[in-house]
C-alpha cells in the first residue's frame, strides 16, 4: 500500500475523536434534540473531509476520494484532486465538489507546501466533483479548454443544485465558478515547468489531460477510471475509446485517474476500456432484442468487473444515458403514411 | 335500501290524495338519502380503500380520479419495474407486468405527485398485460399502476421514484431545434421474438409531448395509438397523457400466433395528425 502523508496533526479541537466516533456524535447531535443548542453548530464543525494527501511521484501529491457515489457521508469526496510543487510555485489539478472541501484541499496544500503561491488550477472537466471547488481559488488563476469552460457555464448551476439536494450542508456556500483562462494550446509553463495539454473529448465534450513533463505524471481527469464504474451522462463511447488509445501512446511515468488510486501499469486505460466495450455491447444487445431499460438494467455484470465499486449503480445510469441513442440508431426507420 | 313502500300509510280506508302521496314519498326519499349521506356512501357504491403501501398522501384521491369502481387490492402478481432514482427526469423508465393475472380488461398508471397525475391507459384486448414507457416527473413521486380484471376488480402495485425534479416544465429538447416539425411522427419501430416464441413490439415516434406546462409552449401530444391484427381486430389500445416522454418509447406484447404477419399501428396527436404504418412480424424462430 502506498504511503499516506496525513497532515492531521494540527486539527482543531474535536480531533481527538476517531472518525468514525464523530460521525456516531454528528448522527446523535443531528438526530437526538437533547443537544438542539448546540446540535448544529457541533454538526458543522464535524463535516471534515479529513484530506489526505498521498505522494504520487516527486513534489506530486494525489488527494484520494472514495470509489463511492455521493451521500451525505462522504460528502462528495468521491473524487480525485492533485497538487504539484513546482519552482515557484503549486499547480493544482482539479478542486473538487464543493466549497468546503476547495477550503479543505487548499489547507491541505498550504499545510503541505508551506509558503508557496498557487500559480494554475486547472479543471479537467465539467463534472460538479471535480469544480465545485473553483471558490477556494483566485479566479485568475483557473483554467481550462475552451469546451470545458463553456460546459461548466452552462451546466453548472444545475450541477449545483442537484449536488446539494444529494449532499445537503456539505454543498453551503457551494456556487459555480467557471475557469478565466481559456487555454488552447498543447503546452504551458507554470512557475518554471512545462506542462502538456491533451484537449480531448469522449467521457465529456471535453476533456483536459495534463502531462507534467518532468515527473511524467498523466493527470488523465475521467477518462480513466479505476476499480470504480466509469460514468456516462456526457459520454461519446467512441470517442472515450479515440481517447484511451491516445493516452495509452503516451510516455508517462503514472496515471492518476479521475476515480480510483493512482496507476504505474496502465490498468486504469484497460480497465476503462473493457468496462466501455462490454457497456456498449450488452446495450446494443439488449436494445435489439426489444428489451425495456428496466430490463436492461437487470443484465448480469462479468465476473472480471466485481472490483469495480459502484459498478451496478453505474450500469443503470448508463442504460438511461445510453439507451435512447442506440434506439434512434438500432430500430429501422418505418414509413408512415400521414391522414 | 328502504323503500317508500315502507312508510305508506296501509290501513286507511280513503286512499291519499295525489299530492298528499306524492308529499310522503319524497319525505321518505329525503330520509332515505340523509342516511345514506351520514353513512359516507350508499351501501351498493361503497368499497373499501386498502391503505396504500407507499403512504402515497395523494392515494384516495389518487384512487377515486383513476381506479373508478370495483374492488382495489394490492398484488404483488402486479410487477412495476422502475429506477429507484430518476437519473433523467423527462426519461424515468418504467415497466409493468401483469402476466401472472389472467383476463386483464384494462392497465392504467399516474405519478401521484406529477402536476399532470395520468400517464396513460391500456386496453390489452389482444395482448399480453406488459408494457414499457417513459414518463416525466415533476418531483420525487410515488407512481401507482392499476391493472383491472374482467370482475372489475383493480391489481395495484407501485413504486416511489425519487427525482430532482422539473420534468413536466421544462421545454421537449425538440424546441432546442427550429425543424423539429419536420420529423414529427417520424418513427422507428422493430417486432422480435423473444426465446419463447413470444413476439415482442418496440417503437420510438418523433413527437415533443408538450404537457403545457412550459412557458410559452402549447400542450401537444400524442394522445392514441393502436395496434392491430391484419383483420383490423384490436390487439392495444393505448390513451396516452401528457406525461408520457418526448418521442414516446413503447414496448409491448402483442398475441400473434407463431407465424409470420403484419400488425397495423396508427397514433394519433391532439392536433389531430394521424401517423400509420404496417409493421412487419416474423416467424417465431426467425429472429
Amino acid at each position: 500500500m502506498r504511503r499516506r502523508v496525513p497532515h492531521t496533526a494540527k486539527r482543531a479541537p474535536g480531533g481527538r475523536f476517531s472518525a468514525g466516533r464523530r460521525r456516531t456524535l454528528a448522527l446523535g447531535l443531528g438526530c437526538g434534540c437533547a443537544a438542539c443548542g448546540f446540535g448544529g453548530a457541533a454538526r458543522a464543525r464535524l463535516l471534515d473531509y479529513e484530506l489526505a494527501a498521498s505522494e504520487i511521484a516527486t513534489n506530486s501529491w494525489a488527494v484520494l476520494g472514495a470509489t463511492e457515489w455521493f451521500d451525505e457521508t462522504n460528502g462528495g469526496n468521491i473524487v480525485n484532486a492533485a497538487f504539484i510543487e513546482v519552482p515557484d510555485g503549486v499547480v493544482v489539478i482539479d478542486t473538487g465538489p464543493s466549497r468546503r472541501y476547495g477550503e479543505a484541499f487548499r489547507a491541505l496544500i498550504e499545510r503541505t507546501v508551506p509558503g508557496k503561491p498557487i500559480l494554475r488550477v486547472y479543471n479537467t472537466h465539467h463534472h460538479p466533483d471535480h469544480f465545485l471547488g473553483n471558490q477556494a481559488f483566485d479566479p485568475a488563476t483557473i483554467a481550462s479548454s475552451p469546451g470545458v469552460i463553456a460546459n461548466i457555464v452552462a451546466e453548472g448551476d444545475a450541477f449545483a443544485d442537484n449536488m446539494y439536494r444529494l449532499l445537503g450542508d456539505w454543498m453551503r456556500g457551494t456556487a459555480p465558478v467557471a475557469p478565466t483562462l481559456a487555454l488552447e494550446s498543447a503546452a504551458e509553463e507554470v512557475g518554471g515547468r512545462g506542462f502538456t495539454l491533451h484537449h480531448l473529448a469522449g467521457h465529456t465534450s471535453a476533456d483536459l489531460v495534463v502531462r507534467d513533463e518532468e515527473t511524467g505524471v498523466l493527470y488523465a481527469g475521467d477518462l480513466a477510471f479505476l476499480y470504480r464504474a466509469p460514468t456516462t451522462p456526457h459520454a461519446d463511447i467512441p470517442v472515450w475509446r479515440d481517447a484511451l488509445a491516445s493516452l495509452a501512446a503516451l510516455d508517462r511515468s503514472t496515471i492518476l485517474p479521475g476515480h480510483g488510486p493512482d496507476d504505474r501499469s496502465g490498468e486504469s486505460l484497460e480497465q476503462t476500456g473493457d468496462w466501455l466495450d462490454w457497456l456498449d455491447g450488452t446495450l446494443r444487445d439488449a436494445v435489439d432484442e426489444g428489451l425495456t431499460m428496466n430490463e436492461a438494467m437487470l443484465q448480469p455484470i462479468p465476473d472480471r468487473f466485481a472490483a469495480l465499486g459502484v459498478a451496478r449503480t453505474e450500469f443503470e445510469r448508463s442504460v438511461v444515458h445510453l439507451y435512447p441513442a442506440l434506439e434512434d440508431a438500432l430500430f429501422p426507420r418505418v414509413e408512415t403514411i400521414e391522414r | 335500501m328502504h323503500t317508500p313502500r315502507s312508510t305508506r300509510p296501509s290501513t286507511t280506508v280513503a286512499a291519499p290524495r295525489p299530492e298528499t302521496l306524492s308529499r310522503v314519498v319524497t319525505f321518505a326519499l329525503l330520509v332515505v338519502l340523509a342516511l345514506a349521506s351520514a353513512l359516507g356512501a350508499a351501501p351498493a357504491v361503497a368499497r373499501e380503500l386498502p391503505a396504500d403501501p407507499l403512504r402515497s398522501v395523494m392515494w384516495k384521491s389518487m384512487a377515486e380520479r383513476f381506479l373508478p369502481d370495483g374492488e382495489i387490492v394490492f398484488d404483488e402478481r402486479v410487477r412495476v419495474l422502475a429506477p429507484l432514482s430518476a437519473e433523467d427526469q423527462v426519461n424515468v423508465p418504467v415497466t409493468v407486468d401483469a402476466t401472472a393475472l389472467d383476463d386483464v380488461t384494462e392497465i392504467v398508471a399516474f405519478a401521484d405527485l406529477n402536476p399532470i397525475p395520468l400517464v396513460l391507459r391500456a386496453r390489452p384486448e389482444g395482448a399480453a398485460p406488459f408494457l414499457g414507457f417513459r414518463l416525466k416527473l415533476q418531483q420525487s413521486s410515488p407512481v401507482h399502476v392499476g391493472v383491472r380484471t374482467g370482475d372489475g376488480t383493480w391489481h395495484v402495485a407501485g413504486v416511489i421514484i425519487d427525482a430532482a425534479g422539473g420534468g413536466c416544465t421544462a421545454p421537449a429538447m425538440a424546441h432546442g431545434t427550429s425543424d423539429w416539425m419536420s420529423t414529427l411522427g417520424e418513427t422507428r419501430a422493430q417486432v422480435r421474438r423473444g426465446v419463447d416464441g413470444e413476439a415482442r413490439m418496440s417503437l420510438r415516434i418523433r413527437h415533443p409531448m408538450d404537457t403545457g406546462l412550459a412557458s410559452g409552449i402549447p400542450v401537444f401530444y400524442l394522445e392514441e395509438l393502436t395496434v392491430r391484427d391484419a383483420d383490423g381486430e384490436t390487439l392495444m389500445a393505448l390513451s396516452l397523457y401528457e406525461p408520457v416522454s418526448e418521442n414516446p418509447t413503447l414496448t409491448l406484447k402483442p398475441r400473434v400466433g407463431t407465424g409470420s404477419g403484419t400488425l397495423e399501428v396508427s397514433t394519433r396527436d391532439t392536433e389531430g395528425n394521424v401517423f400509420a404504418f404496417p409493421l412487419e412480424v416474423p416467424a417465431a424462430g426467425d429472429s
